[in-house]
């Protein structure tokens, strides 16, 4: 046996794991990690720049309706929008984007509402 | 004669990452021949690339394979740049190097795991890939993303490394030398490992050259190729020679592959000693006409891009031949006199990337 190895075994049985016991210890994302895209929708002039970059048809503008559609299970996240777009309007978060249970389609994206006092 | 039986070995076998079929017609236990059946994983990526623009299509030709991804990328670039007839910038030109050899390094990470695996070596399988984990985290920190890196695109790089992430790639080279020197040794050394390669599987010089092998396959039979000789990206202006074995078995196969991560290592440390400053991207412009080819030298050999476009926004054509694709003949002419538990060992000793050869 080499003593390579050997070596490798026993300090292999003093050492932590090489995984991450996940649930309780979470993996800090890189600073300038692609996680996913966010849409600016107060910044949209509607120009479809986004769109026409977008290599896996995630993004559809209507310039005639003013809507954009984004499909989040289409997008590659290769970030071409976020680096076409002049006005701010996507943006590349350093955040995986979470499970879901079922594929939602093209969602059409608008304008947060700030929260209303008063219903609270 | 009436004792020889055929064996279908996968599509679905323990030992295979991607589907290959191959029928084995065996006498007792040893190999006659071997008929290889592909198209589990057709895509048609080709066609798809003739209705995306330029631009768009590097994100498409990337998941042509997800282990060399950049390095379809940069082949896809370097091709487009001919027909457009630009020149990236000297930066731009080393981050390809630096990356493609990070990719190159992982590459071969995985394979060595991989290997290990096909002959039953478990924990080896297990050390080489927590190393590859290191790279994959750099992958992370420079491109944002640990497979798919999409930082290469025609006329240069997305993105630039900071110093501070080059001093981060500099030390991971490092933990992985002393990591490799730990394990490299066992799969060259060790009794049984070299009980189950030594003499396994021979091809020789003369049967490479004529199959037409490439990459490390040509190498280990004692024909010191390599596209990186050609001189695209930052290459000519770094130090390196071709690795060559003789034997032409699965052992120099893997010598081969260990030496080239050591010789990627020391390629990174000079493409990063050297990096010039500057612009990283060339802008292209109008719509173009002609064809260009490209090769340039994947981990697993020699990958061909061939392209044409017409004076519109889209290509006419597109071609890739992955070096796979040109593996399979000598595979088929390895088989032919091996044990039948030899197989998995032969098979992965080519390096198969099925979704590269289908595309």
């Amino acid at each position: 046996m080499q003593k390579t190895m050997l070596q490798n075994i026993l300090s292999n049985m003093v050492k932590k794991p090489a995984t991450r016991d996940f649930p309780t210890e979470v993996r800090i994302p890189e600073k300038n990690l692609r996680g996913t895209i966010e849409f600016h929708m107060e910044n949209c002039v509607f120009c479809g720049l986004c769109s026409m970059k977008c290599p896996s048809n995630a993004i559809e503008v209507d310039r005639a309706t003013k809507t954009l559609k984004f499909d989040l299970f289409q997008c590659v996240i290769c970030g071409s929008c976020a680096e076409a777009c002049k006005k701010g309007g996507v943006e590349m978060i350093a955040k995986y984007k979470s499970p879901m249970y079922s594929k939602p389609g093209m969602v059409v994206q608008t304008i947060p509402e700030a929260p209303d006092e008063e219903t609270k | 004669m009436s004792d020889r039986t055929c064996i279908p070995f996968g599509p679905q076998h323990p030992v295979l990452p991607e589907p290959i079929q191959l029928k084995l017609e065996l006498q007792d236990e040893t190999v006659i021949s071997a008929i290889p059946h592909i198209g589990y994983v057709h895509r048609g990526i080709e066609k798809a690339a003739e209705r995306m623009e330029y631009t768009q299509n590097v994100f498409l030709v990337e998941r042509v394979c997800g282990i060399c991804s950049f390095i379809h990328a940069l082949a896809y670039s370097q091709c487009m740049e001919d027909i457009f007839g630009i020149e990236p910038p000297p930066r731009a030109k080393y981050l390809r190097v630096i990356w493609s050899e990070l990719h190159r390094l992982h590459s071969h990470h995985l394979w060595l795991g991989l290997f290990a695996d096909s002959f039953g070596f478990e924990s080896l399988f297990m050390q080489f890939w927590r190393n590859r984990e290191m790279l994959m985290d750099i992958f992370d920190k420079t491109a944002g993303s640990r497979v798919i890196i999409s930082t290469c695109t025609i006329g240069g790089t997305r993105r630039d490394i900071s110093d501070e992430h080059l001093k981060d790639i500099l030390d991971t080279v490092d933990k992985i030398q002393t990591e490799l020197d730990k394990t490299i040794p066992v799969m060259l050394k060790d009794y049984s490992v070299k009980q189950r390669t030594v003499g396994v599987g021979p091809l020789s010089k003369e049967q490479a050259m004529t199959l037409g092998a490439a990459g490390p396959v040509l190498r280990a039979s004692g024909v010191a190729q390599d596209m990186r000789q050609l001189g695209y990206a930052a290459y000519p202006e770094l130090d390196f020679e071709p690795i060559m074995e003789t034997a032409g078995d699965c052992y120099a196969r893997a010598k081969v592959r260990s030496r080239e991560c050591y010789q990627s290592l020391g390629l990174i440390r000079q493409a990063i000693s050297q990096l010039p400053s500057g612009e990283i991207l060339t802008k292209t412009k109008g719509k173009p006409k002609g064809a260009a080819i490209c090769r340039v030298e994947q981990p697993r050999g020699e990958l061909l891009y061939y392209a044409e476009a017409n004076g519109t926004n889209k290509l006419e054509r597109l071609r890739i031949r992955t070096p796979t694709f040109a593996n399979v003949p000598p595979l088929v002419a390895m088989l032919p006199g091996c044990e039948l538990a030899d197989v998995p060992v032969i098979i992965l000793s080519i390096d198969p990337c099925i979704s590269c050869t289908e595309r």
